[in-house]
Order: C-alpha cells, then sequence, then structure tokens
C-alpha cells in the first residue's frame, strides 16, 4: 500500500516534470506577451512528430531525433514568431486568444493533412526498466527527471543573468519603459517565444518513449494541461510553474490510481478552481498581476 | 431637428426600411427559397446566436472575456432533454427553464470567478466548461454518460384543445427564428437601457464608474447570469433540434465560435453579432468544398480576423448603414 | 438642524501596509459650503487618505462621518451613489470611446433610477428620467464651455477638456461634496483658470463643498478657506492659506527636512 503511493508519487513526479518544461515555455510567454499561448501544445505535438519522423523516415537514432526535432520546432516557431507572434504586442486579450488558437488549428492540421490523423508507434528511446531503492523505474524517466532539473537551473540562471533574460524581466515588468530605454519588445517577444516552443518539443521528444503513441491532437490535450498550471504558478513566475507542475502531476497521478481513471484530465481546472477561491492571486505570488 | 431641416437640394432616398423589409422577406422566405441543406444551416446560425448575444453583453459591452458560454450552453441543452425525457414537458416550459436553470447556475459560479483578474477570470470560465464536460461523463445515473442523451422530442405545443409538433426541418427553422428575434429584441433593449450604458461604462473605465455611483460588482454578475441565461435558451433549441445531447456539447470549441461570431460580427453591436452567426456558418460550409484543409484555412480565416478586421464587420455594417440612409 | 455640523468629519483616520503606517490617526473637517485643501510633499499620504476617505481603501482605523452619517466601511459606489460624496482621480479620467454627453449622462444615471433593477427598463419613465438628464448635461456642457464638442469622442479631446468633462460630470448628480485629487497636474494655464472658476461656480452657485489636493500653491492660495498639510501620513499643520505658505514647518516639509 504505501510503496504503491510512492511509486504513484514518482510517477506524478515525472508526468510534472513533462509538463513543468511545457508550461515554462507558455509562462514566459505570457510574461513578455500577456496573452495566453493556446498554441503552445501544438509544439510539443511537432517536437514529437519530428522525432518520430526522424527515426521512422530517416532511420535517425533517437539521440539524433532529438536534435532534428528541436531544431525544426525552432524553424517552424521562428516564423510562427516572425508572422504572428512578433504582431500580437500589445493587442487585446481576445485578439490573443482567437490568434493562438488560429495558430493551433493551423499546426495541428497541417500535422494530420501530412501524416494522416491516425495513431503511430514510436520506436525510439530508453524504456529497459531500472530499479532504484527496490522501485523500478523506466530509463526514459530517469532521463526526464535530469533534464528537467536541468532546463530550471539553466532557466534560473538565464533570467538572472543574460541579456536576454535581464530583457525579459524588464519586458514583464513594464513594457512601456523598455522603448524608452531601447528594448526592442517585439525581439524579445519573437525570442521568448522561440525558446518556449523549443523547450516544448524537448518535451514532446523525451515523453515520446514512455506514451509510444504519436497522434495530431496530442497537442491540444497538453496544452490544456498546462493552463491551470501557468495560472497556478503566477503567470510568468518561473519557479512557482515548476512547484504547479510538479503539485499537479502527482495529484493527477493519485487520483489516477485511487479515484478513477476517468477523473484525471479535470484534475488540473478543478484544481485551479479551488484554488482560484482560496488565493485568487496564485500560490506564489502575493498580489494580483494579472 | 429633422424635422425642421426642410434643405431645398435633392435628396437621395432613405433605403434602410426598405432593405429592413427586404431582410424580412428573405428571412421568412429562406426555407421556401433554399434547399433543404441551406436552411439546416441557417438553423445552426440561429442555435448559435442566442448564446452569440449573450456572449456580446459580457465580452462587448461590459468588457469581460469569458469561455465560459459552452458550459451554460450544455446546462440548458442538458436541462431541456432531461425534461422533455423524463418529465415530456412542452417545448416552451424547457425553452424558459433552460434559460432559468443556467442563468441560476451562474449566480454561484460568477461570484468566485467575477473576483478574478483578467486571464485568472478566462482560465476560470474554461474550466467550467472543461468540468462541466466531466461531470456530464461521469454522473451517469443522470446523463447517461457518454452514450447522451437520446430520444428527445422534437418540439410540440399545446393550446386548449389543439397540438401541434414541429418535425420537419422548415418548421423548426421559422420556431428557431421565432425565439432569435424575441432573444435578439431582448439583447437590444437590454444594452439601449439604462443599465447597458452602465455595462458600457464598467467596460471603458471600472474604477471611473463606480466612482460615478455604479454597482459594478453587481453588474457584472447580473450580466454574467444574462449571458448564461441567453446560452441555456440557445443549448434547448440545440437539444430539442439534434434529439441527443452528449457531453461534446460541453466543449471549448463551441465557446470559441461564440466568441469569433461576436468579434467577427463587431464586439458591442447587436446586428453585428447577428451578422456574425451567418457569416460564420457561411464561413463553415464554404469551406467544406476542401474538406482536408477545411481546419488548415478556418485556422488562417481567425488571423485574418485579429489582424486585418480587427473591430470585426461592425465598421462595415456602420458605413453601409449611414450610406443608405440617405444624404441629411 | 445639522447645518452647523461639518459636511465631511473624518475622525482618527489611519492606513497601515504592513508595518507602513501610510496614514497616522488623521483627523480632519470640510464646512459646509467650504472649499478646503489639502496640501503635502510627494508620498506623504495624501492620496491614500482621500482613498480611505471616498472608500477605494478601506482605513485600518478611524471612522468618517458624512452628512452626520457614519459612512466607514462604505465601498466607492455606494458612498458616490448614496452619500452624493463625488471624487476625481489623477489618471482615470474620462470614459474615453463615448462622446461627451454620454459621458455626463452615465455620471447621473444611478442618481435618477432608485434602483439597480429600474435601470433596466425602457418604458417611458425611463425615457422621461434619461430625457432629464440629458438637459441637465446640456446645461452643465455649456457651463464648462465644451458645447462645440459635446458630440466628440471624449478619448479625442485635450486633457483639460478631459478634466472640464469630469468636472462637469460630478456636478450631474447635485453632490453634496467633491474630492478633487489634483486637479491642475498637467494641463494648461488657461484651462487652470477655467477649471477655477468651474470649481467657484459650482461652490456659490450649486452650493458644492470642495476638499482638493493640489500643488499648484497659487491655486490653492486663491480658493481654499483653509489648509491641512499632510506630512508622512500625519497633519502636520492645519489654518489659512497664508499662514501656511509662511509657516516654518511646512516649508522645511517640504524642502525635505
Amino acid at each position: 500500500m504505501f510503496s504503491t503511493i510512492i511509486e504513484q508519487v514518482i510517477n506524478g513526479i515525472v508526468t510534472g516534470s513533462v509538463y513543468a518544461i511545457v508550461a515554462v515555455g507558455m509562462t514566459m510567454i505570457f510574461g513578455v506577451l500577456r496573452a495566453i499561448n493556446f498554441a503552445h501544445g501544438e509544439y510539443y505535438m511537432l517536437g514529437t512528430f519530428g522525432a518520430w519522423f526522424a527515426i521512422d523516415y530517416l532511420g535517425l537514432s533517437y539521440e539524433a531525433s532529438i536534435v532534428v526535432a528541436v531544431l525544426s520546432t525552432t524553424v517552424v516557431a521562428y516564423v510562427v514568431g516572425q508572422l504572428v507572434m512578433r504582431r500580437m504586442v500589445g493587442a487585446p486579450a481576445e485578439s490573443g486568444v482567437l490568434a493562438t488558437l488560429g495558430i493551433a488549428l493551423i499546426l495541428q492540421n497541417t500535422v494530420i493533412f501530412v501524416f494522416g490523423g491516425g495513431y503511430k508507434f514510436f520506436a525510439g528511446g530508453y524504456i529497459e526498466p531500472v530499479s532504484i531503492l527496490g522501485f523500478s523505474l523506466a530509463q526514459q524517466r530517469i532521463i526526464i527527471l535530469v533534464v528537467c532539473l536541468l532546463v530550471f537551473i539553466g532557466l534560473e540562471l538565464m533570467v538572472t543573468y543574460s541579456r536576454l533574460g535581464m530583457a525579459m524581466r524588464a519586458v514583464s515588468q513594464n513594457i512601456q519603459c523598455c522603448g524608452v530605454v531601447g528594448i526592442d519588445v517585439p525581439q524579445v517577444v519573437l525570442r521568448t517565444f522561440v525558446l518556449g516552443a523549443a523547450l516544448a518539443s524537448l518535451s514532446g521528444v523525451l515523453t515520446a518513449p514512455v506514451n509510444v503513441s504519436v497522434y495530431g491532437g496530442m497537442g491540444e490535450l497538453i496544452t490544456f494541461k498546462t493552463l491551470p498550471i501557468i495560472i497556478m504558478g503566477g503567470l510568468g513566475n518561473v519557479r512557482g510553474t515548476f512547484y504547479a507542475a510538479m503539485i499537479l502531476g502527482i495529484a493527477e497521478s493519485l487520483v489516477a490510481t485511487y479515484i478513477g481513471l476517468q477523473f484525471r484530465d479535470t484534475v488540473g481546472f478543478a484544481t485551479l478552481i479551488l484554488m482560484l477561491m482560496w488565493r485568487p492571486h496564485g500560490l506564489f505570488s502575493t498580489q494580483a498581476r494579472f | 431637428m429633422s424635422l425642421t431641416d426642410t434643405a431645398p437640394q435633392a435628396r437621395r432616398r432613405d433605403l434602410r426600411i426598405p432593405l429592413a423589409a427586404v431582410l424580412i422577406v428573405v428571412a421568412l422566405a429562406a426555407p421556401l427559397i433554399g434547399t433543404r441543406y441551406v436552411t439546416h444551416s441557417l438553423i445552426i446560425a440561429l442555435i448559435f446566436m442566442l448564446p452569440a448575444h449573450g456572449l456580446n453583453l459580457l465580452v462587448g459591452y461590459t468588457g469581460l472575456l469569458s469561455l465560459a458560454q459552452a458550459a451554460f450552453f450544455g446546462i440548458g441543452a442538458y436541462t431541456a432533454g432531461l425534461l422533455a425525457v423524463h418529465l415530456n414537458t412542452p417545448f416552451y416550459v424547457n425553452l424558459i427553464a433552460a434559460g432559468l436553470v443556467s442563468g441560476a447556475i451562474a449566480l454561484p459560479l460568477g461570484i468566485p470567478a467575477l473576483r478574478l483578474r483578467s486571464t485568472s477570470f478566462v482560465m476560470c470560465t474554461l474550466g467550467f466548461v472543461i468540468i462541466g464536460q466531466a461531470i456530464s461523463k461521469n454522473w451517469i445515473s443522470l446523463t447517461r454518460g457518454d452514450m447522451g442523451l437520446s430520444g428527445i422530442p422534437k418540439p410540440y405545443f399545446e393550446l386548449g384543445p389543439l397540438s401541434f409538433a414541429i418535425s420537419g426541418t422548415t418548421s423548426f427553422y421559422y420556431l428557431a427564428l421565432a425565439v432569435c428575434v424575441i432573444g435578439t429584441l431582448i439583447a437590444w433593449a437590454l444594452v439601449r437601457s439604462p443599465a447597458g450604458r452602465n455595462m458600457v461604462a464598467i467596460r471603458e473605465n471600472e474604477t471611473l464608474a463606480e466612482s460615478l455611483g455604479v454597482p459594478t460588482w453587481r453588474y457584472k454578475l447580473i450580466v454574467f447570469m444574462l449571458s448564461a441565461a441567453f446560452a441555456g435558451v440557445g443549448g434547448c433549441l440545440y437539444a430539442h433540434y439534434l434529439t441527443v445531447v452528449s457531453p461534446l456539447t460541453f466543449q471549448m470549441y463551441y465557446s470559441t465560435t461564440m466568441l469569433i461570431i461576436v468579434l467577427g460580427g463587431g464586439a458591442g453591436m447587436i446586428s453585428g453579432t447577428v451578422l456574425g452567426s451567418l457569416l460564420f456558418v457561411g464561413l463553415t460550409e464554404a469551406l467544406r468544398v476542401a474538406p482536408e484543409l477545411r481546419m488548415i484555412a478556418y485556422g488562417f480565416c481567425l488571423l485574418v480576423l485579429v489582424f486585418w478586421f480587427k473591430k470585426g464587420l461592425a465598421p462595415l455594417i456602420n458605413r453601409f448603414w449611414n450610406a443608405i440612409g440617405g444624404s441629411k | 438642524m445639522t447645518s452647523h455640523l461639518p459636511i465631511l468629519d473624518i475622525q482618527n483616520l489611519s492606513k497601515f501596509y504592513g508595518a507602513v503606517r501610510a496614514v497616522n490617526d488623521v483627523s480632519m473637517h470640510v464646512n459646509r459650503g467650504e472649499i478646503a485643501g489639502l496640501i503635502g510633499p510627494n508620498g506623504s499620504g495624501k492620496s491614500t487618505f482621500f482613498d480611505c476617505t471616498t472608500g477605494l481603501a478601506q482605513p485600518s482605523a478611524g471612522k468618517v462621518v458624512l452628512d452626520g452619517q457614519d459612512i466607514t466601511g462604505w465601498s466607492l459606489n455606494r458612498i458616490a451613489r448614496e452619500g452624493r460624496m463625488l471624487r476625481s482621480f489623477q489618471n482615470t479620467v474620462t470614459f474615453k470611446a463615448l462622446d461627451v454627453e454620454e459621458n455626463l449622462i452615465i455620471a447621473g444615471q444611478m442618481f435618477t433610477f432608485p434602483s439597480l433593477a429600474s435601470t433596466f427598463g425602457l418604458g417611458r419613465l425611463s425615457r422621461s428620467r434619461i430625457n432629464g438628464l440629458r438637459e441637465r448635461a446640456r446645461e452643465l456642457i455649456k457651463m464648462a464651455g465644451l458645447w462645440d464638442v459635446r458630440h466628440q469622442q471624449a478619448g479625442n479631446l485635450s486633457g483639460g477638456q478631459q478634466k472640464l468633462i469630469q468636472f462637469a460630470s460630478m456636478l450631474m448628480p447635485e453632490p453634496k461634496i467633491i474630492l478633487l485629487d489634483e486637479p491642475m497636474a498637467g494641463i494648461n494655464p488657461k484651462i487652470i483658470e477655467r477649471v477655477v472658476e468651474t470649481i467657484q461656480y459650482a461652490n456659490k452657485s450649486l452650493g458644492v463643498s470642495f476638499l482638493v489636493i493640489e500643488h499648484n500653491i497659487d491655486v490653492v492660495t486663491s480658493i481654499c478657506q483653509r489648509v491641512v498639510v499632510l506630512d508622512q501620513g500625519s497633519k502636520l499643520v492645519e489654518g489659512l492659506p497664508q499662514d501656511i505658505i509662511q509657516d516654518q514647518r511646512v516649508r522645511e516639509a517640504y524642502l525635505g527636512g
């Protein structure tokens, strides 16, 4: 009994890591653009498809497929960023919702149009289980955990010390002043967006061996999982997003085991609404910003 | 002022009343001229028109972006469906009940939600849709879960000894048209009333409105409930037209559809929403020529709407309406 | 019967944000028909004091009495609607997308309609009330010198004109007292004259009392009958304007002593 709980918590942390890598990009984009990116999960899907394509069609190894996936998603994100996201600076909230939904439809259905709508089998990755302290865990899950930690350490360093990180903080603090001090806001938005999309695709490739199946509609599900996370984490808050993703991952895993699998996908929004009633400003923020 | 204004120069004729007359005739004759398929499409437009009116009150007039419309649409559809299947109540009872139940449920949901700031509010309202779907899927004893409620009767009326059922597409069109005309008139009356002016004041500057004595919190709650009631009535039409209600009624796609109708037609304009629902259905049908590319093209249409028609069709409608209004 | 009492009496008002005492035990009053001034260096707590008085923020301690009625804890909209105490803002000025006349009509609506439910009416009574408001709005628009622009969007007008719209709006409900937060900030001298005239007209002809936060010391000395000085959240001194500007303590406070 007790060991099952521990096992479910560990599984939850792995799921949480997957969500965290996707959500952190979404929350950073919100920070600079003040828009919810409803297309964010689609970059996760693109990453998975890129890797699947590299393995199945090009015959590459899993490691090489990661590079192909992230690079190809980065190119797509750069185009979308140049054509759409840059121009959304200062647009009203409803425009943001419609524009990003439009992008989600285009990306998702283009992939379905090219590769078909059916489920595909993902062959790569390290699915051999290893035993740690009496718990068996697939190698791939350990990789996910390690990558997640590295990503967040890297992001913390980047946000604190790099030029882009400082510009990002400046834009999310006060967008009006940035023009005055010579920060190119659309450029910061573009770079943040491409970085966020690349992280989402990385998350997609890393999860693919665990999920095994690959299909066009998978991005939408991830978008809906990450939306509550970024609100709970306090929009624009990198560290808060990490904790919120972990909480949600663990909660989902426990709910699926002890209450019912059919409730798993509702956990996020149910938790979100309860939390908003309890603390309207987010779990990790003392004042309301958005 | 215009009564005493007898300028000698030749005037263009005011074509607004003739145009309105033509539109009424077209609306009434549509099922007789068009094919059954056209009538069906128009019914879909009419079903979405009322929830869109409700959303327009919220987004266009009061300035609150909500994605909860599909939740209230679903609640209305299930209310009507359950009443019709279990209690065999007549259509007009279901219609009123759907509006009342949706509006009433909006009260406990609106009280916590409306305290949230913009983005949190949007996400919270989206949450209502997701949770609504989960409830409709899992409360099997009431909703029959994924199987959905089937066998909802077509509307019928009892007037004294007379009773007649609305079974055909054409007769349902007239029923939906009548409901929509009444709904549109109610929406129009709401925004023309002093309360409508207060809604606009809240949209423009909530703190200023508050400082001029407008109880903004109560207005927001009332408008949230009204918009839910509109959505519920639309859900009732939906249930009685399709005769089936499933958990798929609760989907974000419907909320965004209603948002597209409102923004595409022009937020903050009743005529914009009417036109928006026709336009939306027209667009969806036009895209059927290339079924594989349909959703991709639809995505591009959204981007065009956001970047090139920021105010929707409203400016065009206004210009046209003034142009045919005759010279002064 | 209560005419000898002050129209607005603020007793021992305090506002704390954590350990910060933004306003500390300030008492002051405004007499019926008086134009009182509130001055003090930046950050002295004037705006917080205003917010707590008008219900935009809730005071941590103290009492606000308006025309003999305790209004402590009332919300901003209730104080405006039921107390007829109106306030202006430094930044938010007008409903920018609406025309001047609509701006004024909105300002009067909640005072003409007896209940929230009655604002949803469209009948003859509702129309006649709105027509009454429109007439009053037009009179005030004339008085404020905005007649020629009355059908223009408020947001398209100059900052000074928008200030005048705000003044006219606050006169719509026949207020007992108006609190002005830096009415002269950022407007040109010509409009300043207009605003001064409007304040004096409202004070003399309509019997409205005023409490004015203002940095322009010439304006303060010319319109205010009595001035209260705040410094670091506390009341420093109170007196006639000409005495205040001579006061050594006030000078020190302003020079950052």
